[in-house]
């Protein structure tokens, strides 16, 4: 009988996740374009025109509710970048929906709460196979990047978009192994480039707080295993990419999740110091994106 | 003619008066005048029953109007009427006969130069006629007036034609000698810009006359020659910057021609253009200002096949490219992506550093593009000479509550006392939404705000120039004019308007944005005091960078162009001028300096000094001093003696501390200013002629100045009264009256 409601039980979840694995609606990236060729050409003013807001399945949410807001615009819009993720027996995954869009909405309402930004309650995805759309939230977030594999398409347009003045923060990704997969594909985006450790002094950490104290911020995890470090991640890396100015247009941020600290802010389990920081973080990398 | 019908010259009836030399008064005269016009009349009422019916109406009063004007004439005549007119005596007075001798009289028109023509004409017995008359002195023209013995003393070799210095000259001779009049022999081509009026009036007080015979043809040779190149004496590095260059040409029109402009031995602009028919016409070129220094700017015009002169086919001018940033303080609201590309688009410019404070949260600032740790800690300046440190202001998103009154009458005397640029953004917080409808920034403000709040939009909108935005070097975001007003009709939608309100009078509107079929001001800018202000009603022009390829600098060369208009006219503390920075055949020059404390209130008590630096590296102090009617304003005279460019660096200092500095450039030329405008400038000696009391001859005319010139009021004069009872015109006008009574008479059938 044990035996049976074990092989009962696993079947069932087999059922289950398969039915919810179904049911994703993201968007093929297989199937979507892959020229790079005419990355950073000449447009139409119809062609820059941003598309309509849409809310995309994610890997943890669906069907969270739209603030009644939404579509009231704003100057800053967490926009959250759609790439294609590695392959895995199962597919290639939606990696890029983790935490979203609970995340983006808890960090919008800080950033509102503590800053004169006027913030659009609703996050944006950006899709580097929308046209120019990218070009539209000169902010720009991915999570989970230690998962990705950016298409031609993606890394041609991302490097496009850094250099004509837009900033990238990543996060929430683990380890040596997840280091590799991250920069196989930035090395993409700027074969060019050092990744480098941002030093306490840079003015990223100063721009409206003071974070030279920094500690490494856990994923929500660490409320079941009490681990702060995932896989061998045990030191949080603060990095980034320099412009020719000495300006970061990628910041980097390895060993830590700062995604769950936004995404879970309001959980009373999740230690409320780790969320602090995250916030911090987020506002001073936000402010010096729009100062520098 | 005029003289066979009246006898006399038209100067005698010019220059006199009539009088009446009979015996009986001129009150009798009119009386019997009056009482025949009412015989007559009396006559024809008394008679009109009789008449026929050709006489009825107006036929009458004609035929009563003819009888009376005759019966009027032969009255007058018995009054025996008379021109009083003054005369010179005869050689009791001088006649000052002056020849141009400079290089424009060498120039052949004909077979032989102006100046042998002008010779020929006074050996082939004017002068001798003059002679006779008067006493007679000779003179040569060129930069001053000199008394000769004989006219071949005379070589055609001045390198400059200054006539209104000479006549000046002249004009004080005259005080202590009796000079008649004055017999000018020349091509009219001067020099020094014309006769000035202090000249003129000197001559007319004296009542000397000038009289003027004119050589050389009155118009252009087959020729093109560069008449004027006007471009600003001072520039920032790196500025795109204009020179107008007018042309005058004869025979050459509709050719094509290049005009070239050089620089610090390069080639800075150059093009092709079409000559006008109309023989006038003025060429811009723009060019870009480089590095700072001090730069000889020639513009030259390629010779065409045909010209009869090279000489005129080039100018220069001196230019002072400022080194140096010009700072401006950027008050900044709240976060937003306008803010960094902005600061991005004049990073590295030469010529301009931003200092911004940034009101990140409720009560932090962000400080950037500080200059030391402690610049702007305690938040916007509240001292108004901590303000006046900057050159121009940039009010972003940030409430008119932001400031205290002393910060806001801060402002309101940085733009017009101390003559700083303001520039206006849009925002949430910003221009009507902000409060800007309440003074100073309603006055600073180049628009009449709308009355109403949630004036800005989240909503694109494209930008579009104005006809003035077209033309101006602000909006000019290709080297080229016309690929750059194409450029501005494909580039992206802003992200954002606000409607600024109505543009004051006197404003200019450079661009409009077109927000959903409804055109709104973008651009505006205006001159405010000594200052000048600016709104830019977007805070989107950000997309201009995000959404155009890489290579584009659009946006940084219209964000740089629009801070360097902001700031590039900010006067310093010391302001030094002059009013003719390029001497030709000139040596004085007029220094000027306007000097301001650090209040920017004028320094009448500071200590004033110019270093001129020559052209061959040798330099000289001049103290400057104030002047008495000018608060602030000193000046000095000095004489450049050596063709070439001048420096001159005009420092100030008030009880011993340095209140500032500024360089002002000039250049002297030698030589070159006869190689321009070589026809006969007739207009001038015409006008030079009439305004004196004198006459124009051409040449061939010149025979009758001797007999003319006796009417004169300057030197020994006598009254002359020449009787005119006897003029041919009299009998004529007789005859006329009377003949014309007859014939109407046969015409109607009543003789």
């Amino acid at each position: 009988m044990r035996g049976r409601s074990f092989w009962l039980f696993s079947l069932s979840c087999l059922a289950i996740f398969s039915a919810v694995c179904a049911t994703v609606q993201q968007p093929d990236f297989e199937l979507l374009s892959n020229d790079p060729s005419n990355v950073g050409k000449r447009t139409t003013r119809k062609e820059q025109q941003p598309g309509v807001f849409r809310e995309y399945p994610a890997w943890e949410y669906n069907n969270f509710p739209i603030p009644d807001d939404y579509n009231v615009p704003g100057e800053w819009v967490f926009a959250r970048f759609m790439y294609r993720a590695v392959p895995t027996w199962r597919g290639r995954l939606a990696n890029w929906t983790i935490d979203y869009p609970r995340s983006d909405r808890h960090l919008s309402a800080a950033v509102r709460r503590l800053t004169r930004i006027q913030v659009r309650s609703a996050e944006e995805p950006v899709a580097a196979e929308d046209g120019d759309d990218i070009y539209n939230w000169p902010w720009l977030y991915a999570v989970e990047v230690g998962h990705w594999d950016l298409t031609d398409l993606q890394a041609a347009k991302l490097r496009d978009f850094l250099l004509r003045g837009g900033f990238f923060m990543c996060d929430d990704f683990h380890g040596s192994e997840e280091w590799a997969v991250f920069t196989e594909s930035m090395k993409k985006v700027f074969p060019d480039r050092a990744i480098v450790d941002l030093p306490n002094s840079d003015p990223i950490f100063h721009t409206v707080y003071d974070l030279d104290d920094r500690y490494q911020v856990p994923g929500m995890q660490v409320t079941v295993t009490h681990r702060i470090a995932e896989k061998d991640g045990f030191i949080p890396r603060w990095r980034g990419i320099y412009d020719d100015k000495h300006r970061v247009m990628v910041a980097i941020c390895h060993n830590m999740d700062l995604g769950d600290s936004w995404e879970n802010a309001d959980d009373p389990r999740y230690p409320e110091q780790y969320s602090a920081l995250g916030f911090r973080i987020g506002v001073d990398y936000l402010v010096y994106a729009m100062t520098h | 003619m005029f003289e066979f019908l009246f006898k006399y010259p038209f100067d005698v009836f010019a220059k006199g008066h009539l009088v009446l030399m009979g015996s009986w008064p001129s009150w009798i005269l009119l009386l019997l005048i009056l009482a025949a016009a009412a015989a007559l009349a009396s006559l024809l009422i008394l008679g009109r029953k009789h008449f026929t019916k050709a006489l009825r109406g107006y036929r009458s009063v004609v035929l009563w109007a003819l009888d009376w004007a005759l019966l009027a004439v032969l009255l007058l005549l018995l009054w025996q009427p008379a021109i009083s007119v003054t005369a010179l005596k005869q050689q009791q007075n001088i006649i000052a006969v002056v020849l141009d001798d400079s290089r424009s009289m060498a120039l052949k028109d004909t077979g032989n130069s102006r100046q042998q023509e002008a010779v020929t004409l006074l050996e082939s017995g004017l002068l001798k006629d003059l002679q006779s008359r008067y006493q007679v002195r000779i003179y040569r023209l060129g930069a001053t007036v000199d008394r000769i013995d004989a006219l071949s003393q005379l070589s055609a070799a001045q390198p400059s034609t200054q006539i209104g210095k000479g006549l000046q000259q002249l004009a004080n001779e005259a005080a202590t000698l009796p000079i008649g009049s004055v017999v000018l022999l020349s091509d009219g081509a001067d020099n020094s810009g014309g006769i000035d009026l202090k000249t003129l009036t000197e001559l007319q007080r004296r009542r000397l006359p000038v009289n003027t015979i004119g050589f050389g043809k009155t118009e252009l040779y087959s020729d093109v020659e560069l008449d004027g190149f006007d471009v600003s004496n001072k520039a920032l590095e790196g500025s795109r910057l204009e020179a107008q260059v007018s042309i005058r040409q004869n025979g050459f029109g509709g050719k094509q021609a290049r005009l070239n402009l050089s620089g610090g031995g390069k080639v800075l602009a150059s093009r092709e253009i079409t000559l006008n028919q109309s023989g006038k016409q003025v060429e811009s070129l723009e060019f870009n200002a480089g590095p700072g220094g001090v730069k000889s700017l020639e513009v030259r015009l390629d010779p065409l096949a045909g010209e009869t002169n090279l000489e005129n086919n080039r100018l220069t001018r001196v230019l002072w490219v400022e080194s140096g940033k010009h700072r401006i303080l950027y008050v900044e609201g709240e976060p937003r992506w306008e803010y960094k590309f902005i600061r991005r688009a004049v990073d590295d410019d030469p010529a301009i550093s931003v200092v911004s404070m940034l009101r990140t949260t409720q009560n932090k600032i962000y400080r950037q593009g500080i200059s030391t740790p402690n610049e702007l800690e305690e938040g916007f300046p509240t001292k108004p000479e901590d303000l006046f440190e900057y050159d121009g202001i940039i009010l972003g998103s940030v409430e008119e509550a932001f400031f205290t009154a002393g910060q806001t009458d801060a402002i309101r005397n940085f733009v017009d006392r101390r003559g700083g640029g303001l520039l206006f953004l849009a925002g949430r917080w910003a221009l009507a939404d902000g409060g800007y409808n309440v003074a100073p920034f309603a006055d600073l403000l180049p628009v009449q705000l709308p009355t109403r709040k949630n004036t800005f939009q989240r909503n694109f909108a494209a930008a579009e120039l104005t006809d003035a935005g077209r033309r101006s070097l602000v909006c000019r975001i290709e080297e080229d004019a016309e690929k750059s007003n194409r450029h501005w009709e494909i580039l992206p939608y802003l992200a954002n308007y606000q409607d600024p309100g109505t543009p004051k009078p006197g404003a200019v509107v450079l661009a409009r944005v077109d927000a959903g079929g409804n055109r709104l001001p973008l651009l505006i800018t205006e001159n405010y005091g000594r200052g000048r202000s600016a709104v830019f009603a977007t805070a989107g022009s950000w997309r201009w960078r995000m959404q155009q390829p890489l290579g584009d600098v659009s946006q940084e060369t219209f964000w740089r162009q629009l801070l360097r208009w902001v700031v590039g006219a900010t006067p310093t503390r010391v302001v030094a001028s002059t009013p003719n920075a390029n001497l030709e055949d000139e040596s004085h020059v007029e220094l000027r300096a306007e000097v301001r404390d650090k209040q920017y209130l004028p320094a009448n008590d500071a200590q004033v000094d110019a270093k001129i630096i020559g052209p061959d590296g040798s330099s000289e102090t001049v103290a400057m001093h104030p002047e008495p009617l000018s608060p602030g304003v000193y000046a000095a005279d000095w004489q450049a003696q050596t063709p070439g460019s001048y420096v001159a660096d005009v420092t100030a200092r008030q009880a011993g501390i340095p209140l500032g500095h500024d360089a002002l450039t000039f250049r002297r030329e030698n030589g070159e200013a006869e190689n321009f405008h070589r026809e006969q400038n007739r207009e001038l000696l015409e006008k030079l002629a009439e305004q004196t009391g004198g006459r124009y001859y051409p040449p061939g005319d010149a025979k009758k100045l001797a007999r003319e010139i006796a009417f004169s009021e300057a030197g020994i004069t006598g009254r002359e009264i020449k009787e005119i009872w006897d003029m041919p015109i009299v009998f004529l006008l007789v005859l006329l009256l009377k003949s014309s009574e007859w014939l109407l008479r046969r015409r109607w059938g009543v003789v």
